[in-house]
């Protein structure tokens, strides 16, 4: 087990920790593969730039399962990281355990946002292209998004200001005076009404959804329950394009210009294979394959394409949603905690858990996970979100 | 899906796979197609895929020369160089 | 049996940017190994790709100059296969919008005109080069090519011989030149071409089977490769002599004779998809405007517009417009001093032989053409003599300079001050009364050397006919 891979001596007061999808300069980078083990970046990403700026010191590497594409960072080759026998990712016990103020890290597949709800954090993803991908490394390019966990809604929130804002290193984003609204200060409407998904609670363990259910009726913020059976789609359709993006991401690691190469080799081709076989994990492989045959003359329409066609879907049911209402809770995952013993069962479980993650992750739109429970926002109400989750915090525990 | 598609997308993403890797693929094949199909429930005839999720207007940037990293730099951590090239193993020609 | 040869040309031209595509890199051809590059270019995780406003410029111009529909939404998508000359493993390309499509190219051939379609261009980066290493029998590979801008255009399979694809090249040559869209060199490898090729019965609307001649990079190769190809498509299909399939073949030049390249079975399926990190681009009209506005006129339109215009001859038309350049010089000359017929010359004449000692083409010339217009007038107002504005003309190819500063800064101004030519002509005259005698006797020939003695003394700074008179005036007096 190892919770960082690479650490700095660090007596600054304010530490934060980076998750190893994202580049440092100095730490190395290793996306939890073999591959890139001891890989040193010669550049850092926008957001270690920004929070260096702002006086973060960032003290360690946190591990996470290979390309953060599982359930809690099992896939890791560095170890999975277990608690009391219970699988969480690294970044969620830094933060937990008080070894630094909050963490920054990369959301693909949900690991992260997982991790906090079983943990008790705070954790926010914000808006698709509100904060520079630059400089981290590419998984689901069209969905993936830098993101920050911390203890409390106000100490996500800090973080959040110091890593949002536009960067012409990414051409995903948006202006800057939209990333500003993300920021603490910024006007913003308080969550009113909430849509409760009921096709996601359905599956799930609701302990935490009533508890929070609860909290808001004493708010006096009105709970409606809506079918959303639509949203149990977006697994199916966010594992497609996240797997075929992957297989196209990964192409890159083949032994020629870095990272790591087979010995055993006579030619070009065994040279390719037997260093990714030998260097990736069977979860990743098995995504690289699915992701291909995806992608694959004859499947393209009936399999990417109409994963793209089912994200519109998505994203004008989430649009339909907020006419009416200011967020939509939902669990994030099926059950309270989980352990290896879970993914001896099932390799591929993070593509049925995602079930509860995808709906925000295929459509860029920005979530807070508090309390255990999932609040899926519209665009750019990170500040709304961000506002209940505290108050929550507050009184409703 | 079958073996032989299966080995093909091997060749193709440059893996090889045992036997028992490949009977736990062909099955983690089988049930993830089964969950897609679900989705031919919905009707997507009239819709326009979505690429990117955010309507961001087109990024393009001038044309500027900058030079930030040395050669020496880049092949710091390869596997193998010679004469400042990157080696591989010859092709045939 | 007669049989007719099918081909559909996909030509492939590096864009002339300073920087690369997608990272800003420089583009430029010719450096070390591996200096042209970035952790993006060596395929190394993190850097996103920004794309470059310039190639989208040069890919619409391209299309412009080939009669082709602008898509006003153009998107790009990634392809994905490995070889180590491609660093990430994929190629961005474009695949569901490209830039331009349905064009047509004029050509002219023996046979007469003939119009060539063209189906699509798309824009695309480049990949890297390998070299060869026999002693340590391996492969090294050079990133400097790697992500360089292209256009890739793609012909109809209108073309039935040779001689028309070799037209239709030197039609494309010199269009996408004209525009500065690229230098277009083969031997430098900016104009590649892979040649699709199949023959069938004449009069059948069936295609035959079609092979694939890759990365041809010389027009006397390409013709001689289309050539052998189509014998060696007859006699399969007459002898029997192999059986045709649909492969890719190289050429060998050297040999006189194409190869096929056994290709991996598992190659092949390059699935495309939509690059999710580069948003479509999209050409308002502001921005098409921009790049139409910019847009040379035709070669054969420029050249018809010098002769009815600006009365130049056919010849001189010819000569100027075979070059962007020389037309831009040509052009700017002219407005400066208003006379078409000096322009021409000093450029297709005293430009071409600079040019040629210099070793360099005709496109490279960089000569100012208001400097050059302003240096005609010194000469035809008599301000500075040809001899000292030739010496000018070379001083303008090192640099930017003010024609008539550096005809004073050197000397060069001719001098109208008719007592020190006198005073000149003179002394040479009592110097020489052998050359005075012999052209009072009839000698023509010793007018001439005294006219040069004095031209000399006087560093070729005073009007010809003035100086003339002068001379003639000073010896009837002795």
């Amino acid at each position: 087990m190892k919770l960082y891979i690479d650490v700095k001596e660090s007596s600054a007061a304010k530490k934060v920790a980076v998750d190893d999808m994202i580049l440092t300069k100095d730490l190395t980078t290793t996306a939890g593969s073999k591959m890139l083990e001891g890989y040193k970046s010669l550049f850092a990403a926008e957001v270690v730039d920004k929070l260096e700026a702002a006086g973060y010191d960032i003290s360690g590497k946190a591990n996470v399962g290979e390309l953060a594409i599982d359930l809690l960072g099992e896939t890791s080759y560095f170890g999975a990281v277990e608690t009391d026998g219970k699988l969480t990712n690294a970044a969620s016990v830094a933060v937990k355990n008080g070894d630094v103020c909050g963490a920054v890290v990369f959301e693909v597949n949900g690991a992260n946002a997982r991790s906090a709800a079983l943990s008790d954090l705070t954790f926010l993803k914000p808006t698709y292209g509100t904060v520079s991908r630059f400089g981290t490394i590419p998984a689901a390019c069209s969905g993936e998004t830098v993101s920050v966990m911390a203890k409390t809604a106000e100490d996500a929130h800090a973080l959040l200001d110091t890593v949002v804002g536009y960067d012409s290193k990414d051409g995903t984003m948006h202006a800057e005076e939209k990333c500003a609204l993300l920021k603490s200060g910024a006007d913003f409407a308080p969550v009113k009404k909430v849509a409760v998904a009921k096709s996601l609670c359905d599956t799930a363990d609701t302990t935490k959804i009533e508890a929070f259910k609860a909290f808001l009726a004493k708010e006096g913020i009105e709970a409606v329950e809506v079918d959303a059976d639509i949203l149990s789609s977006a697994s199916a359709a966010w594992t497609a394009l996240m797997c075929a993006e992957l297989c196209n991401n990964v192409s890159r690691y083949d032994g020629v210009k870095y990272g790591y190469r087979t010995k055993n080799y006579k030619n070009i081709d065994e040279l390719y294979t037997n260093s990714r076989t030998e260097a990736f994990g069977m979860l990743l492989k098995s995504a690289v394959l699915y992701g291909s045959d995806a992608l694959s003359t004859g499947n393209y329409e009936k399999v990417y394409d109409k994963g793209l066609r089912v994200r519109r879907v998505i994203s004008e049911y989430f649009a339909s949603l907020f006419a009416d209402y200011d967020a939509v809770l939902m669990p994030v995952s099926s059950k309270g905690e989980y352990t290896m013993a879970d993914i001896e069962a099932d390799r591929y479980i993070s593509f049925k858990e995602n079930r509860y993650t995808a709906p925000a992750m295929i459509t860029g739109l920005p979530f807070v996970v508090t309390g255990g429970v999932q609040l899926v926002g519209n665009a750019f109400s990170e500040n709304a979100l961000l506002d209940l989750a505290a108050k929550f915090e507050k009184e409703g525990k | 899906m079958t073996k032989e598609v299966l080995l093909r997308l091997e060749g193709e993403n440059q893996l090889a796979l045992d036997d028992a890797q490949r009977d736990e693929i062909l099955s983690f094949f089988d049930a993830q197609s089964a969950e897609f199909e679900k989705l031919d429930s919905i009707d997507t005839e009239n819709v326009e895929r979505m690429v990117h999720v955010m309507p961001i207007l087109t990024v393009v940037r001038d044309d500027v020369m900058i030079k930030n990293f040395t050669r020496d730099e880049l092949q710091a951590g390869a596997p193998e160089t010679m004469d400042g090239y990157w080696q591989v193993p010859r092709l045939v020609e | 049996m007669k049989y007719e040869t099918v081909i559909g040309l996909e030509v492939h031209v590096e864009l002339a940017t300073e920087s690369k595509i997608f990272c800003s890199c420089s583009a430029k051809f010719g450096a070390e190994p591996n200096d042209h590059v970035c952790p993006a270019c060596c395929g190394m995780p993190g850097m996103l790709p920004i794309v470059n406003k310039k190639v989208v410029d040069l890919g619409m111009t391209a299309g412009m100059m080939l009669n082709c529909d602008i898509n006003r939404t153009t998107t790009f998508d990634k392809k994905s296969y490995y070889y180590p000359d491609l660093p990430c493993s994929y190629q961005t390309t474009q695949w569901f919008a490209p830039i331009c499509v349905n064009g047509k190219v004029k050509i002219n051939t023996s046979k007469g005109e003939k119009f060539i379609r063209i189906k699509q261009i798309h824009m695309e980066e480049d990949a890297g080069k390998l070299v060869h290493d026999d002693w340590t029998d391996t492969s090294l590979v050079d990133y400097n090519r790697t992500s360089v801008p292209l256009i890739e255009i793609v012909s109809q399979p209108d073309l039935s011989s040779a001689e028309e694809v070799l037209a239709y090249l030197e039609r494309l040559r010199d269009l996408l030149r004209f525009a500065k869209v690229s230098d277009c060199r083969f031997e430098q490898g900016s104009m590649r071409c892979d040649v699709n090729l199949s023959i069938r019965p004449e009069g059948s609307d069936k295609l035959g089977v079609r092979t694939e001649m890759k990365n041809m990079n010389s027009l006397s190769a390409i013709e001689r490769a289309i050539d052998y190809e189509v014998a060696r498509h007859i006699d399969a299909l007459e002898n029997h002599t192999e059986e045709l399939v649909q492969e890719t073949r190289r050429w060998d030049d050297v040999k006189g004779k194409s190869y096929s390249m056994r290709t991996k079975e598992t190659a092949g399926d390059y699935r495309y998809f939509p690059d999710p990190n580069i948003m479509p681009v999209v050409i308002d009209d502001c921005w098409f405007d921009s790049v139409k506005a910019s847009l040379p006129e035709f070669p054969e339109v420029k050249k018809a517009r010098y002769i009815d215009e600006l009365g130049l001859s056919e010849y001189d038309a010819d000569q100027l417009t075979q070059s962007r350049a020389f037309c831009d010089c040509f052009e700017a000359a002219y407005a400066e001093c208003g006379m078409a017929k000096d322009c021409a010359n000093w450029i297709i004449s005293d430009c071409s032989k600079a040019l040629n000692r210099r070793q360099e083409t005709a496109d490279m010339l960089k000569v100012n053409g208001r400097a050059l217009g302003q240096l005609i007038k010194l000469v035809t107002e008599d301000k500075v003599g040809r001899a000292n504005a030739k010496k000018i003309l070379d001083a303008m190819f090192d640099g930017d300079i003010d024609p008539e500063r550096y005809a004073e800064e050197n000397g060069f101004i001719v001098s109208n001050d008719t007592g020190a030519i006198e005073a000149v002509v003179k002394a040479v005259v009592d110097a020489d009364p052998k050359s005075v005698a012999d052209f009072k006797g009839g000698k023509e020939k010793a007018l001439m050397a005294l006219f040069g003695k004095c031209m000399k003394e006087l560093k070729g700074n005073c009007n010809p006919q003035v100086l003339r008179e002068i001379l003639i005036d000073c010896i009837n007096k002795q």
